[in-house]
């Protein structure tokens, strides 16, 4: 290990006890050279510690996360998409050719933002939620806490990665449901705007669940017990018009309902609820999932002890 | 800034104290790092040790006292001490996703450090890792998870190293290996605090040694100091006959006593203990018996 590589092994000239007898004296104190040289790297190392804003290091947690999820494409992007496009297929044209207009649009028109929107959810949650919680499993989390890296930085890393993915599904489905013949551009800068808060806001949701959960039970609970079902009962498939008394308005109380019908306003310009609440709401939802995940990061609960 | 560290203390820790409900893990320690130095902290599983090093890595942000790493307090200016200090935690842990090389590349990345992918390779290379530096790191056997869990600590050319009981369950050759790799890497500069249960490792390797038990560090001293009041071994023997003169001549330099008129007893350092070859103090007692015609009756 040190006699073929000198560089690091630097000083030693032979090995064993000669060495020890070399760089220490007596009494425990170092030795001057050893003193000497670990005064100037101290000194060097504090200068790029001092230098050191963070922000290259937030690119390369980023990059890390980003190349995490693009190593395993296949489970992360690809099945997503090709799933959704079959259901984009069964029911938006085979059953949707037996309905009429939904609120004036074609149902295969109706049924493209909520399918979105069921993804944007599920992947921006799971690809924080997943990422940092199989790190704490193994440990490695370490590395990431060990860092100089700011809350906020820690976030930005995770987050960043969790919105891309998000968006390179929505947009692949946007994409595919557009050559398909969906017609989904009514407000493309809306659009864009809803998905990413929405994507932030459950990416956001997916950090606070990995660093409190301890195990992964906690993790698939949200998505299978909770956004899944808030998903299908927000009006994914469905227009409130369409449901019986009480439920359309037991169905107001969902907040899922409001980005579900803020995506579908941006895409084709109908809504069921207010479409400035459904705003508000995504972005109140990133404020109070951020400051919560900044909170428990700042904190260390969970992660620090 | 100076191009030279100029403080008495790299590490300074003043009266630091980590409870967890009832249990004081970490009781009202005080300790000294200087620049330059290998410090040992010694003590049974369970000690405190990796509660201590916890505190000043930034794993524990809870605790009372104070500790400062170059002058800059670990909570406060985290930024400044995380980048001063590197950890090798005690427990194996792996990515899992990435290859090796990557990892490491990451890690360094991290701290805002460029060159990376050099530095990379060169640790894997002096971790007789770089044919690993393509494999997934879940694919390596312990060992190598731990070299691999040195190489990144060191990615960010840490000033103070800590490493947490580093020969934990590494086999004898890859132990002695990393023993020589710590020593000349301190010899370039780097300050290593250690924690270990070995005290041959302390030995070995340090400088100072701080006995840790319960929480409380006992007493710190020289590793010389230390070793003239501690670390001696023993071994008796009843001869099948009286000690002749001329053995304990033989065996002069081992200080031999003879409590009886048929015992012999030698003592002997940790470290001259687990030497091998002609040299080892048991061997040449042995042998010397042997020579002598005589018999060992009970040990």
């Amino acid at each position: 290990m040190n006699s073929s590589h000198p560089t690091y092994a630097g000083n030693l000239q032979s090995e064993g006890d000669q060495t020890i007898a070399t760089s220490r004296t007596d009494d425990g104190a170092p030795a001057p050279a050893a003193e000497a040289a670990a005064r100037r790297h101290i000194a060097a190392v504090e200068r790029r510690a001092l230098g050191n804003r963070g922000w290259r290091g937030t690119w390369m947690l980023f990059r890390r996360e980003l190349a995490r999820f693009m190593k395993v494409a296949g489970q992360t992007i690809v099945s997503p998409v090709l799933t959704t496009i079959l259901w984009f297929i069964v029911f938006g044209y085979s059953l949707g050719s037996r309905l009429d207009e939904i609120q004036g649009i074609p149902y295969v028109d109706f049924l493209v933002p909520g399918l979105i929107m069921l993804n944007l959810i599920n992947n921006s949650f799971l690809n924080t939620g997943f990422s940092l919680f199989i790190s704490k499993i193994h440990g490695s989390v370490v590395d990431v806490l060990l860092t100089p890296l700011t809350p906020l930085q820690l976030i930005i890393g995770y987050t960043a990665a969790s919105l891309l993915r998000a968006l390179i599904i929505g947009g692949l489905i946007w994409l595919v449901a557009g050559l398909m013949g969906a017609s989904t551009l009514h407000n493309p800068a809306f659009t864009l705007t809803f998905m990413i808060l929405t994507s932030l806001a459950f990416a956001l949701f997916g950090l606070v669940v990995s660093i409190l959960a301890e195990d992964f039970d906690h993790i698939n609970l949200f998505p299978s017990f909770l956004l899944m079902p808030l998903t299908f009962l927000g009006g994914v498939f469905y227009s409130l018009e369409m449901l019986p008394p009480p439920w359309d308005s037991i169905s107001l109380v969902n907040p899922i309902l409001y980005m579900v019908n803020g995506l579908r306003y941006g895409m084709t310009g109908v809504s069921d609820v207010p479409v400035g609440f459904g705003l508000l709401l995504v972005a109140g939802s990133v404020a109070v999932f951020g400051a919560t995940a900044a909170y428990l990061l700042a904190t260390g609960k969970k992660l620090r002890e | 800034m100076a191009d030279s560290y100029s403080q008495t203390n790299l590490l300074s820790i003043r009266n630091l104290t980590k409870r967890y409900g009832a249990l004081t893990a970490v009781d009202n320690v005080s300790l000294e790092i200087r620049p330059g130095e290998i410090f040992a902290l010694l003590g049974v599983n369970g000690a405190g040790k990796t509660t201590m090093i916890g505190c000043i890595t930034g794993m524990i942000s809870r605790f009372e006292g104070r500790i400062e790493v170059a002058g800059y307090d670990v909570r406060r200016d985290y930024r400044v001490t995380r980048q001063l200090v590197g950890l090798v935690p005690q427990e194996l842990n792996f990515d899992g996703f990435f290859p090796t090389a990557e990892t490491l590349r990451y890690q360094g990345g991290y701290f805002g450090e460029r060159g990376n992918r050099e530095r990379a390779g060169l640790l894997l290379e002096t971790f007789a890792l770089a044919e690993k530096a393509r494999e997934n790191t879940r694919k390596l056997s312990g060992g190598m998870k731990r070299r691999l869990m040195v190489c990144k600590a060191l990615m960010h050319q840490p000033a103070l190293l800590f490493l947490d009981e580093p020969t934990a369950g590494v086999d004898v050759d890859l132990r002695e290996e990393l023993w020589n790799y710590i020593s000349g890497l301190r010899d370039t500069g780097t300050t290593i605090v250690l924690t270990t249960h070995y005290l041959e490792e302390a030995e070995n390797l340090a400088d100072r040694i701080g006995i840790v038990n319960r929480g409380r560090l006992l007493r710190v001293d020289s590793r010389d100091n230390l070793m003239r009041a501690f670390g001696r071994r023993w071994i008796e023997v009843r001869l099948s006959a009286p000690v002749p003169s001329g053995l304990l001549e033989r065996l002069d330099d081992l200080h031999p006593e003879t409590p009886a008129r048929d015992r012999l007893r030698i003592s002997f350092s940790e470290s001259a203990h687990h030497a091998s070859g002609d040299g080892a103090p048991v061997k040449r007692l042995m042998q010397a018996i042997q020579n002598a015609g005589l018999e060992v009756e009970t040990l």
